[in-house]
This record gives structure tokens, C-alpha cells and sequence, in this order.
């Protein structure tokens, strides 16, 4: 760039040939001219030329600079990028009334806003030169429409020159200085961006010797003032009439071509250089004349019709845009009744849109004159090889800290949320409005975004609906044009939130400074935002760093409560400013983990079923919960003993997707809402947690939804889809655990076969779980649900009498033993009764209790011996059948030792019942009366004794050793316990679960993961399945530790109320408290950052996502974004180069 | 110019970040010192920000960098699907840099639009184009930045090059930094000496 800029300065008294752009053309073409200051707005395709002086500029302030000095004294050159094209304009005027050589530099669009500027001051005089270069962009490559800037010629009444190729776009610039100088009227200089932006053959001259020395003129036409305003008008009529404007017009119309035929084309701009490449190409005949016209404002009328009076009969005209050149060709023909046809918009493809091109000109001459022009031949075929090709939009750079906004954003403000408007505007953020991110609604000019949002606010006002508009502007811009409305905004009382993408540059177009970033540049003044927002009366004013995600969203989120006029600044600098490197880590790298990377982080058998559903949303989600939620909870802290995926269920519910919610518990088990009832809730207790995520209120509030409850189609789909492997197994026991091996084999593929020795399936949980714990009949569907799924159930088939364990062992390809406990151990101080006084088991009680039956104890008090969960059930049972019976259990544990449920003792507590806990029942006398005598079981001394009308036992189930063979076979442990390693050498394809299994909990979840596992199992030695049995870690801790688990959370747990069966709507209270939540976890059902972030240093390869190395910026947003946590810093050890991935 | 050729036009195809800029001021830079007239037409904008980026060259007297359908003479293909894009642009007698270099788009990632195979493409344009140079950039020996360099190396050793390897060396000179001239011109160089035979298709 240095050398670059030498050379810009350097006068050549020989010609020198350079290759450059057009735009680097114009401004050697204005230092040639001897231009003293230059105005501009960068805006492309117009850029490059006001960069130029911006680097001379650099380097002519630069101390340690050594300018050549062969012409000009350049130190006297003046450079600013003002804060918009209106203020460029009026201070180049400025300029040019103080006898100066002024230019201004903007794009198209940009004298829309310096319009007024331009339309005053032909009325007006100055006395030095001004020339304004417009850049138009036809094809809108990168404006917001394609207007034709030659209009404001005819407009403005000023000479506009209109060059074809870099060489006369500097030739044209020198001109447009000498005539403005001369009839003191701005010229303009019209570039398009082929123009501007090719690169092509220049010739450097000499510079110029020192310009007008500067003075003011008080003269009376810098005075507008209505009055005098006619006159001026004739003023400047006369001004464009004068000789010079003539000879200039002479010098700008060119003949390039003399045929001989009747065909002529005449041209402007880019179409000459397009045409005179077809029409000069050797094996080319056009057989046209060719005249060029560079100067469209006046129009060379009289060149024009001397050239039309060399006798052609047909003229085609060529150029981009509006038909200006044409009409007035029209005009000329008409006027002087010259019998001509013209050809121009609308022949063969040419049109008054989009942008002209070698081969639309190409084909247009040989419509126009069958010219032959040379042309290649096409590869054969290649058509299909360009259809549907991935675009390829521009993206926010890598690093961009206008993704990390956006992302803020999208956190912060759902797009689900309709009545939420964001008003974008120009630069490079309206990307933003692409996918992944689209977070921009509406885009206009530049500087609409604060009035578009302003204006809606008022007007959306009036609707019912909590609006709210939110405007989007970059830095540049809110200088540019937002800050008069932002004053407008507070003025009016408006309710806008507006959001500042304060990356300290212009970005677009290429890193320029504005009045808010130009620390860098002595020569300005910075203005801080934060007071001058303060200033103009914005209460609420937060700066945001977007890359600290976590305070960024506090931040937006009371800026979004605010209600009037907030400003959110969010200020990180622009990835090629070098502020972007500070801090940046050495020797790091940034790596995703692909064993998290769209990794399930529940299962890793991918092969079962998983029902959460693959939705961005839902993913935003559980991004967002990772940076707000308050508790973060890993997945493996509330593991479910069956495996269910807490994670996904959780973010169902949080998603509002109840049915994926219940149907990922049906993913891993068939119980839903006997969990949701009585499962002692493991996954919570165990968690080692003050407050954990209420999964078991949740899975209550989902099974209760009857519509999704009753619906069990995709589970039996899935079993009905399974490949059938014709293995066949018998399951014995049709209790939880049974019924759930039975529901994971069926989806297998096996065919069971379940036999219950009862009448209906359900053991212990329809038998001896009272009801009003529970819902018997969503129990019931659930069961039956199986025999949907493909199993065949046998009632009253008892093992020892219509089964015998060795036929079924040889029968079947694997049996599951899963006979419960049913026998009562029997309590020997009741012996003292010989039968006289009523005395039952907890179990017959509870069984009798439950089918309304006579229960055999009378309607006096009870005592109940034992302290597991089927004394407190049979105590509460007893209670609610008598309330005023006094009811009193007897254990000898302590109350925080008992072995039942914790929440169940407080049940037992608030109804009522005495537990008399730490006694034991040492007598119990019955003559008329029965009458109990309780010592303290630690101590031994008596506590009290009382009279009651019978005596519950409950002091534990035993195996009925007679099923299985009687006491004496291999696989009792001596103790009344089976010990499955010994039956398993008996039978190598029998397999034990529920009660039976002398370690597993007598749970329903405890026998439900029995179930799974003793499926597991089998898979495993009948079909070689290799994945372990997934919920083990927590099976086994339930066996072992549950027990003190449980009493740690005694009495502390408050358990939120679930209606069953009414409106699927989430208790507020559950609703708020979800909210505080991250229960986290990988997912394979991912993508978050693919969908919703976007970063182009991020590629995915096989389903995983890479960071590519040669593309991060080293920014480190994505770790944060990650919901899966699986990209991290990671060091770089040596120097390797890094090679293409 | 070197091949005899009135006129030659050139076109870079990639990806904003590839070097196609620096790839055409080489080119410019060496052609300008041979007295042969240049012209380039790019479209900026976005460039930098992972969209496509396209230079033509036009080297001879009225010959424009604007491209025409089937007016490419060479086309370096830096990035395949960029490549794959530019075969409008290609006539029966034009040269073809390749590389197999794939940068991803949004929508590839996304899944919402598939990749074009590489590997087709080459072998259509080996049967339909005069010359192929393959590059396999999975077997580059360089890093990613000196793609560009390389691939001008290897289309400076064809027969049909318009300008001498030595007016591209000399520009090297001229335009790369002292601390990275030797290591340009290592992979330029390597370029020229790449047994193209043995990595064409």
C-alpha cells in the first residue's frame, strides 16, 4: 500500500504505464488536476477512490514520511471522510467557494442524501472547482437500488461526464476540474462499478504546480434567497451554455469506428469497452460505426447530429441503465427530421435493469447487424454440472463480533415471538438477515432502521398486541443518519429499543473511520457514544461486550424491559482492526470433542429409540438454558435407573412438547404414569443436590395428559417395525420388572411369552399399592399395551405347579424369573396369639384393601409392625378406612432410618398416623382386648402399651421357596435369598429381575430396571448385542445406597402438586422453576451451531463439527455457544503447519 | 505475448481468503513489466467474507478482464465447487488449474444442499479441455496460503502460458515482503516442477 501511494504521488514528466482500477484512475486523475481538498462517504463501488486519499493522507501526516515533492506542495492537500455524503458535499462547496479545487466521493445512493446540497448551489457561485464522482452499481452488486445518477445532470443543470475504462475515467476526472473551474458550476464525474472496480492500462503524468492560493469572495450570490432565485435560475442556463461547456462536449464525443455502412452504434460508458473488445477481436467482423459519447449532461447534440447526417438508416444504442442517451438520440432524429431507426432498450435482451455484459452485447450486434463475432465453443454437456450448485451467500467473517451480537439477540428475543420487529439497516451486520442467523425482519436505506422502528411502535401501538420494535444500525451508520432520528425518537416518546453494532469502523467498505471510531486518527475527534447518548436524554443506556454471552443477555434483557427509548451498545472491535488481536491466546487452538459433538450423551446403542424431536428451537434452548439458567445440572447427576433420557425430557417440557416428553420416558419404558405416581424418585434423591429438576412432578404433569397418555402408538410401531429374530422368551411374573423386560424385548424383535400366576398382570404394584396412591387403570393400559406390541399372556400359571422351571428353561430361548416376593415373613410375638386375635400381613391386607374386600382386621385401633413402604401404605389404608382410628406403627429403626420412602412417612404423618418409631412390640396379650406393649427397641425400656382391635405385620416378603425348587436347590444362599450366579450355572439361559434379585430395591423403578437389564442380558448372550446395560450405574446404586440417600432428603423436599387429567398446561409454579434450570447433556440431536450460528470457520464433516484451523479467529464465542460442551481450547504443542483440511 | 497469442484471458475462481487478488496483482504485475496490456475486472464488496471471489484477465490490446461464455483461455480453480461454477465459461481449447480443495458452504453444513464430487468434475474436464493440472490438495506440500503461488507455478510450466516464469518471479520480487520472498518463491517453483503428468487424471 506504502509503495502504492509513493507512486500515487509521484509526477511523471514521461508517461508512465500502470494497470489500475478505474477508482484509483479518478483520484490520480484529481491529483493531476492539482484537486486541494477531497470530501467523501465511503460506499461502494466508490470506495477505493477516497481510500486513496485516505492512505495519502496517512502518509503525508505521518512524520517519518518523505513525500516526493516534484509538483504540487501536497502538504496542502486536505482529506476527511465526513460523517455523511450531505455534510462531504456542503463542505466541499465550502471548499470551492474559499477558491479551491475541490472533490466529493460518494456512491449512487449517496447523493440522495446530499441532493439538497447539489440542487442549490448551480444557483449560487463559488470560485474555485468542484467535481463530484458518483458511482452507480447497476446490477446492485452492492446498493440498495440501481439508479442512474446521469439524471441529476438534467436535474441539477451540471455538465456530467460518463467514462468508459479506468484510462478515460482519469482523463475525464482532469477535464472535469478544467471545465467546472471555468464556468464555476460543480461537474459531475459518473462511474459504474465496472468501470470503478476494472483494473486496466493508465498513464501517469506529471502533477501540477502549486494550486489557487484560498480567499473568500463576498459576493452576493452566496446569499440564497428567494428573490433572486429566477435570475439565478438564467444564470446557470447560461453558465452551461458557455463555449467551454461546448468544447468540452466536442472533446467527449469520439468516433472509434467508420464502417461505410448504414449501421451505426453510439455508446457510453462500460458498453464501449465491452464493444470495442468484440468489435477489435481479429476474427470479428461487425461491419458498424462506432461513435462514443463521454459527456451525457448537455447532451452533444450538435456532434451527435453531424454524426447521425453521415447517412445511416439504423443506429443501435448502447448503454446500462436508463434510456437517457437514447431519447435523445430519438430527440435529435425527430427535431431534425432525420428518417432513422433507432434501436435501444428493449432490443434483443437489452434492458433498462441489471447490468450490460460481453455477451449481451454480442448478441445484440448480431441481431443488429449479423455481424460475425468471434466467440469460443462451449464445453459439450455441461449444463447438468451447473444445475442446483450450493450457493455460496457471503457470511459474517469468523470472529465477527456482529454474529456474537446476533447471537445475543437471538437468545434474548425469540423469533417465534410475532410481535417482535427488527428493523435492520445497512453495512455490513444485514447479513444478519441471511440464514443461519436471520435476525433481521426489515432492511431499507441507510439509516431507516430507527425511524422504521420509531414509526412502527406508533403505529402498532394501536393494536391489541404487546408490540415491541427493536432497531439494528452499525456504528457508521448511526452517524451516518440514525443519530437525527434517535433525537427524533426520544423527542416523540417513542418505545424503541436500539441496538448499536459498535464494531469501531466502517466495515463494509473496507475499515473507515466515522465521528465514534477514530481514537487511531489524530486528526479527528472521537465522540463517545455512551455520553452522547446520555446527552440526548436516553434513560436507559447499557454497553455490552457480545462476547460475555452471560452478562451481554442481562444487559439486553432490562434494555428490553425498558419502556421509552433504550440503546444497547454493543461494542467489540471488527476482526481486522488490530484492537481485534489483543489479548488473542498463544499457542491455543479451538477443538471440538466428537465424542460430544452431535453425540448422544444417554445411549450409546444409537440403534434405540429416540423421540426427541431434531428442532432448532428446541436446541436454542437448551444453548440458551446453558448461559441463564442459574443451576446447571449434569445429565449424569439425575440419571434415571431405567435410562430415560432426563435431558430430552426435560427439554420437551421446557419446549412445550408434552407428547415428545412422554413419549422419551416410552422410549425406555412402558410406565409413565406409575412413575409419575410412585416412583421414590432416584434420579432426584441421588442427585447429592439442594435442588435439582423435579423430573417426577414433571412425569406426572405429561402421563396425566390422557390425549398423549392413551395414545401408544409409536411404541407399538416401533415393536411392530422391529426385525423379528425368532427368539423366543417366557417371562414368569408379570409384575414391573416382567412387563418391562417383555418391553424392551419386543422391540427387539423377540416373541414373549408372559406367564402370571394372578389373573391380570401387575403383581405387587396392582396388589399391595393402595389406590389412592396410584392410578390403577392407566396401569392397567399400560400393561395391556404389550399385548399389542406382540406378547402372549397365560393367566394362573403358577412356577412349581403348571410350570416347571427346567421345561421352560428348555422350551424357550431364555426365560426371565420375575416372581416377586410374596410370602410374609412372619413376626414371632404374634405366635403368643395362637390365632385368637386378629392379626394379618401387610400385603393380604393391602390386596383385600384394594379390591374392597373384607381386610380382617375390625374397625378398632391398629398397630403396625415394620417401618419399610408396605407398613405405611397398610397405616395409611387403615387410617383412611376408619379416620378416627388411632393408628400407630411400630419399627425399630429410627424415623430418619426407615426404610420406606421418605415423602411417604410425611404422607403417613400429615393423615394422622403415629409412628412410633425406635420401639418394639415385646407382648401382646388378648383376653377381651387385645392389648400391645411397646419397649424402646435400643434401649429396652417399656414406652407404652395400649389396646387395639388387630395387628398389621409388615416386617418383610419372602421368596416362596417352593416355586423354585424348594430350599435345597443349588441356588439358595442359605439364607431364604437366590442367588442368581448359582441358578445361572443350573440354567445358562435363565435370567432373574424384580424382588426376586436379593440386591434389587423393592421399588417399582428398581424392578423396572430389573426388567431392562435381565432384557439386556439376554440380548446379550442370545444375539451377541454389545452395549452394556445403560442405566447400571444408577441400578446399582439404587441396591446399595439408597437407603441413606433416601434419609438425607428426609422432610426437606417440597413436591409441587400435579392435577392429573385436566388442561395440559404447566403449574406456574413448575413453569418458573424449569426456567432456573440447565439439565445438560450431549445430544446427537443437535446442530445448535450449525442452525443457529453459523461461524464459516466451522465445517461439518460426517454429521461432527471441525473447526478449520486456517479459518477461526480464535474468538472462542463457540465454546460458550456449544451446547453440548464439546468445543474447547486446546494447546498447540509445536509448530506444525497447518495443512489443508 | 510468450505463446504467440494475440489475446489470452484468464480467470481465477475461489473463495474470499484464498489469495485471488494477490493471485491476479502477480499476474498483472508481471505482465505490465513484459509490456504486454492488462486489464482485470473483479467484483468487490464482500470478499472477504467467505462469498465467492472471481478475477478475470484480459493481457492484450482491447481485451478486457470481463468474461464471456466460452472466452476462458485458463481458468485456475482454487476451490472445486468455484470451479465447477465457472463451466459456462470454458471452450473446448481452455486450460484448467484444478485443485480439489473444498470449503464448505453454509448450506452444505446445514444439509440443506449436497457437495458436487470433485472427482467428476476433474474427469469431465480432463476429457472435454485441452489441459488439465491436477492438484491434490489433500497431498499438498504447502500450507493453505500458498495455494494460490503454487497453482501459478504449475500453470506457468505449460506451453501455453502467455507470460515467462522469470517476468512472474520478477514480480514476486517486486511485490512479496523480503521475509517471504524465498519461501514464494520455493512454492512457486514447486508449482513449475510439478509432475503433472503423474497427478493428472
Amino acid at each position: 500500500m506504502l509503495k502504492a501511494t509513493i507512486d500515487i504521488l509521484r509526477s511523471y514528466p514521461q508517461l508512465e504505464a500502470r494497470c489500475v482500477m478505474g477508482n484509483v484512475a479518478i483520484a490520480r486523475g484529481a491529483l493531476e488536476a492539482g484537486v486541494q481538498g477531497v470530501f467523501a462517504y465511503p460506499g461502494t463501488p466508490s470506495t477505493e477512490i477516497s481510500e486513496v486519499f485516505k492512505h495519502v493522507d496517512a502518509y503525508l501526516t505521518d512524520p517519518g514520511a518523505n513525500p516526493p515533492m516534484d509538483g504540487v506542495d501536497l502538504r496542502e492537500l486536505y482529506f476527511e471522510y465526513s460523517i455523511n455524503e450531505k455534510i462531504a458535499l456542503e463542505k466541499a462547496i465550502a471548499f470551492a467557494v474559499a477558491s479551491q479545487r475541490a472533490m466529493c466521493v460518494m456512491k449512487n445512493v449517496g447523493m440522495n442524501v446530499a441532493s439538497d446540497a447539489l440542487m442549490s448551489i448551480p444557483y449560487q457561485t463559488f470560485a474555485g472547482a468542484l467535481v463530484i464522482v458518483l458511482c452507480d452499481d447497476p446490477g446492485c452488486h452492492s446498493s440498495s437500488n440501481e439508479q442512474d445518477s446521469r439524471w441529476w445532470g438534467t436535474m441539477a443543470s451540471v455538465p456530467v461526464l460518463n467514462p468508459a475504462t479506468p484510462e478515460e475515467a482519469k482523463e475525464l476526472t482532469h477535464r472535469a476540474f478544467a471545465l467546472s473551474e471555468a464556468i464555476h458550476l460543480p461537474v459531475i464525474l459518473r462511474s459504474t462499478t465496472r468501470v470503478s472496480h476494472a483494473r486496466g492500462m493508465v498513464s501517469y503524468g506529471a502533477l501540477p504546480g502549486k494550486g489557487p492560493a484560498p480567499a473568500y469572495d463576498r459576493v452576493a450570490e452566496h446569499i440564497n434567497i428567494p428573490s433572486r432565485n429566477t435570475g439565478a435560475h438564467q444564470a446557470l442556463l447560461a453558465k452551461m451554455a458557455r463555449p467551454e461547456v461546448a468544447a468540452t462536449l466536442q472533446q467527449c464525443t469520439r468516433k472509434l469506428a467508420d464502417a461505410h455502412t448504414p449501421l451505426a452504434v453510439i455508446c457510453s460508458g462500460i458498453t464501449v469497452a465491452y464493444l470495442m473488445e468484440l468489435h477489435t477481436a481479429s476474427a470479428s467482423q461487425t461491419g458498424v460505426s462506432i461513435l462514443e459519447i463521454q459527456m451525457v449532461h448537455p447532451f452533444p447534440e450538435s456532434e451527435v447530429l453531424e454524426f447521425l447526417r453521415s447517412g445511416y438508416e439504423k443506429v443501435l444504442v448502447l448503454e446500462e441503465l436508463d434510456p437517457l442517451v437514447e431519447n435523445n438520440i430519438r430527440l435529435i432524429a425527430q427535431k431534425n427530421g432525420i428518417a432513422l431507426e433507432v434501436f435501444g432498450k428493449g432490443f434483443s435482451g437489452l434492458m433498462p435493469t441489471g447490468e450490460y455484459s460481453l455477451d449481451l452485447i454480442a448478441a445484440a450486434l448480431d441481431s443488429f447487424s449479423e455481424a460475425k463475432i468471434a466467440s469460443g465453443i462451449p464445453l459439450p454437456g455441461y449444463e447438468p454440472f451447473c444445475e442446483n450448485l450450493p450457493p455460496r451467500p457471503p457470511a459474517l467473517c469468523s470472529g465477527c463480533p456482529h454474529r456474537a451480537t446476533f447471537y445475543l439477540l437471538k437468545l434474548a428475543m425469540p423469533r417465534e415471538n410475532r410481535e417482535l420487529v427488527l428493523c435492520g439497516d445497512i453495512g455490513c451486520f444485514g447479513l444478519g438477515a441471511l440464514p443461519p442467523l436471520k435476525m433481521i425482519d426489515t432492511i431499507n436505506h441507510m439509516g431507516m432502521s430507527i425511524s422504521m422502528a420509531q414509526g412502527l411502535s406508533t403505529a402498532l401501538a394501536r393494536d391489541r398486541k404487546p408490540w415491541k420494535t427493536v432497531a439494528l444500525v452499525g456504528d457508521g451508520t448511526f452517524f451516518h443518519s440514525g443519530l437525527t432520528s434517535l433525537v427524533n425518537a426520544v423527542y416523540t416518546r417513542a418505545n424503541v429499543l436500539v441496538v448499536i453494532f459498535d464494531n469501531r469502523t466502517i466495515g463494509m467498505t473496507g475499515h473507515q473511520s466515522h465521528p465514534g471510531a477514530s481514537r487511531r486518527l489524530p486528526k479527528y475527534h472521537e465522540i463517545e457514544l455512551v455520553p452522547l447518548l446520555r446527552g440526548i436524554g436516553i434513560e436507559r443506556v447499557e454497553t455490552i461486550n457480545p462476547f460475555e454471552l452471560r452478562e451481554g443477555l442481562q444487559r439486553l434483557n432490562r434494555a428490553m424491559q425498558h419502556d421509552g427509548v433504550s440503546v444497547v451498545v454493543a461494542q467489540s472491535p471488527c476482526i481486522f482492526l488490530p484492537e481485534f488481536k489483543e489479548g488473542m491466546p498463544y499457542r491455543r487452538r479451538i477443538a471440538v470433542d466428537p465424542k460430544r459433538c452431535n453425540s448422544c450423551g444417554n445411549h450409546e446403542d444409537l440403534a434405540l429409540s429416540c423421540s426427541r424431536r431434531q428442532s432448532p428451537a428446541s436446541n436454542l434452548l437448551r444453548a440458551r438454558a446453558k448461559l441463564i439458567a442459574p443451576k446447571a445440572i449434569a445429565g449424569e447427576r439425575q440419571l434415571c435407573p431405567a435410562n430415560i433420557c432426563n435431558h430430552g425430557f426435560f427439554f420437551a417440557i421446557r419446549d412445550g412438547d408434552y407428547r415428545s416428553a412422554i413419549e422419551i420416558v416410552r422410549d425406555k419404558m412402558l410406565f409413565a404414569r406409575t412413575c409419575g405416581d410412585i416412583c421414590h424418585r432416584p434420579c432426584e434423591l441421588f442427585a447429592g443436590l439442594s435442588d435439582k429438576v423435579p423430573v417426577k412432578a414433571l412425569k406426572k404433569f405429561v402421563s396425566g395428559i390422557d390425549e398423549n397418555f392413551y395414545d401408544f402408538s409409536i411404541p407399538i410401531g416401533r415393536a411392530e417395525q422391529a426385525v423379528k429374530n425368532n427368539l423366543r422368551v417366557a417371562i414368569v411374573g408379570a409384575g414391573p420388572a416382567g412387563l418391562s423386560a417383555a418391553y424392551d424385548l419386543l422391540q427387539a424383535g423377540y416373541s414373549v411369552d408372559v406367564f402370571e400366576r394372578r389373573h391380570e398382570p401387575g403383581g405387587m404394584v396392582i396388589a399391595a399399592i393402595p389406590g389412592f396412591r396410584m392410578d390403577k387403570q392407566g396401569f392397567r393400559f399400560e400393561a395391556q399395551q404389550l399385548e399389542a406390541m406382540g406378547a402372549h399372556f397365560y393367566f394362573g400359571k403358577s412356577l412349581g405347579s403348571e410350570l416347571i422351571l427346567s421345561e421352560v428353561a428348555a422350551q424357550w430361548d431364555a426365560v426371565v424369573l420375575a416372581l416377586g416376593q410374596w410370602r410374609p415373613a412372619s413376626l414371632p410375638v404374634l405366635q403368643q396369639l395362637n390365632g385368637k386375635a386378629p392379626s394379618v400381613d401387610a400385603v393380604h391386607f393391602l390386596e383385600r384393601f384394594n379390591e374392597g374386600l373384607e381386610t380382617g382386621i375390625p374397625d378398632g385401633d391398629v398397630l403396625i409392625v415394620g417401618g419399610g413402604n408396605s407398613a405405611i401404605d397398610a397405616a395409611r389404608a387403615a387410617k383412611k378406612m376408619v379416620p378416627s382410628r388411632r393408628v400407630v406403627v411400630s419399627c425399630l429403626e429410627r424415623e430418619e432410618e426407615m426404610p420406606a420412602f421418605a415423602e411417604e412417612i410425611a404422607h403417613a404423618h400429615s393423615e394422622g398416623v403415629e409412628i412410633c418409631a425406635d420401639s418394639t412390640l415385646v407382648r401382646c396379650e388378648s383376653n377381651a382386648r387385645l392389648h400391645v406393649f411397646l419397649s424402646r427397641y435400643s434401649t429396652g425400656e417399656p414406652m407404652e402399651d395400649f389396646e387395639v382391635g388387630g395387628i398389621i405385620s409388615a416386617i418383610g416378603q419372602q421368596v416362596c421357596v417352593e416355586d423354585l425348587g424348594g430350599s435345597k436347590a443349588a441356588w439358595w444362599d442359605g439364607q431364604g435369598r437366590l442367588d442368581p450366579e448359582m441358578l445361572g450355572k443350573s440354567f445358562s439361559n435363565v435370567f432373574v429381575a424384580g424382588d426376586l434379585c436379593s440386591g434389587t430395591h423393592r421399588s417399582v423403578i428398581g424392578a423396572i430396571a430389573s426388567g431392562k437389564r435381565a432384557a439386556n442380558s439376554i440380548r446379550r448372550a442370545l444375539e451377541n448385542y454389545p452395549h452394556p446395560y445403560e442405566g447400571e450405574q444408577m441400578f446399582v446404586s439404587l441396591c446399595y445406597d439408597s437407603m441413606d440417600t433416601n434419609k438425607r432428603s428426609l422432610g426437606h423436599e417440597h413436591q409441587p402438586v400435579v392435577a392429573v387429567h385436566e388442561e395440559p398446561v404447566l403449574p406456574e409454579e413448575l413453569t418458573t422453576r424449569l426456567e432456573s434450570y440447565n439439565l445438560f447433556q450431549s445430544c446427537m440431536k443437535c446442530n445448535h451451531c450449525i442452525d443457529h450460528f453459523g461461524c464459516p470457520a466451522m465445517v461439518m464433516q460426517n454429521g461432527k463439527v471441525v473447526i478449520d484451523d486456517n479459518a477461526c479467529t480464535l474468538c472462542g464465542l463457540c465454546i460458550d455457544v456449544c451446547p453440548n460442551d464439546a468445543i474447547r481450547w486446546v494447546a498447540v504443542e509445536t509448530e506444525k503447519e497447518l495443512t489443508l483440511t | 505475448m510468450r505463446n504467440g497469442a494475440e489475446r489470452c484471458k484468464i480467470m481465477i475462481a475461489g473463495v474470499g481468503g484464498q489469495g485471488i487478488v494477490y493471485l491476479s496483482n502477480l499476474i498483472v504485475e508481471a505482465a505490465v513489466a513484459s509490456g504486454v496490456p492488462v486489464s482485470v475486472s473483479e467484483i468487490h464488496g464482500l470478499s472477504q467474507r467467505s462469498g465467492i471471489v472471481t478475477s478475470g484477465i484480459g493481457l492484450g490490446e482491447h481485451c478486457t478482464g470481463f468474461l464471456a461464455r466460452a472466452s476462458i483461455d485458463l481458468l485456475f480453480g482454487l476451490e472445486a465447487l468455484e470451479t465447477q461454477r465457472c463451466l459456462p465459461w470454458l471452450h473446448r481449447n481452455s486450460s484448467v488449474v484444478f485443485c480439489n480443495h473444498r470449503l464448505l458452504p453454509h448450506a452444505v453444513n446445514a444439509g440443506t444442499a449436497e457437495y458436487p464430487d470433485p472427482d467428476k468434475l476433474a474427469s469431465y474436464l480432463q476429457s472435454h479441455c485441452k489441459e488439465v493440472i491436477y492438484i491434490d490438495t489433500h497431498k499438498a506440500p504447502f500450507k493453505a496460503i500458498h495455494l494460490n503461488l503454487f497453482c501459478l507455478g504449475a500453470a506457468a510450466g505449460m506451453d501455453q502460458f502467455p507470460l515467462d516464469a522469470v517476468a512472474i518471479e520478477e514480480a514476486l520480487s517486486r511485490i512479496v515482503s523480503p521475509g517471504n520472498l524465498e519461501k514464494s518463491l520455493a512454492v512457486f517453483r514447486k508449482g513449475l516442477d510439478y509432475e503433472r503428468k503423474a497427478n493428472c487424471l
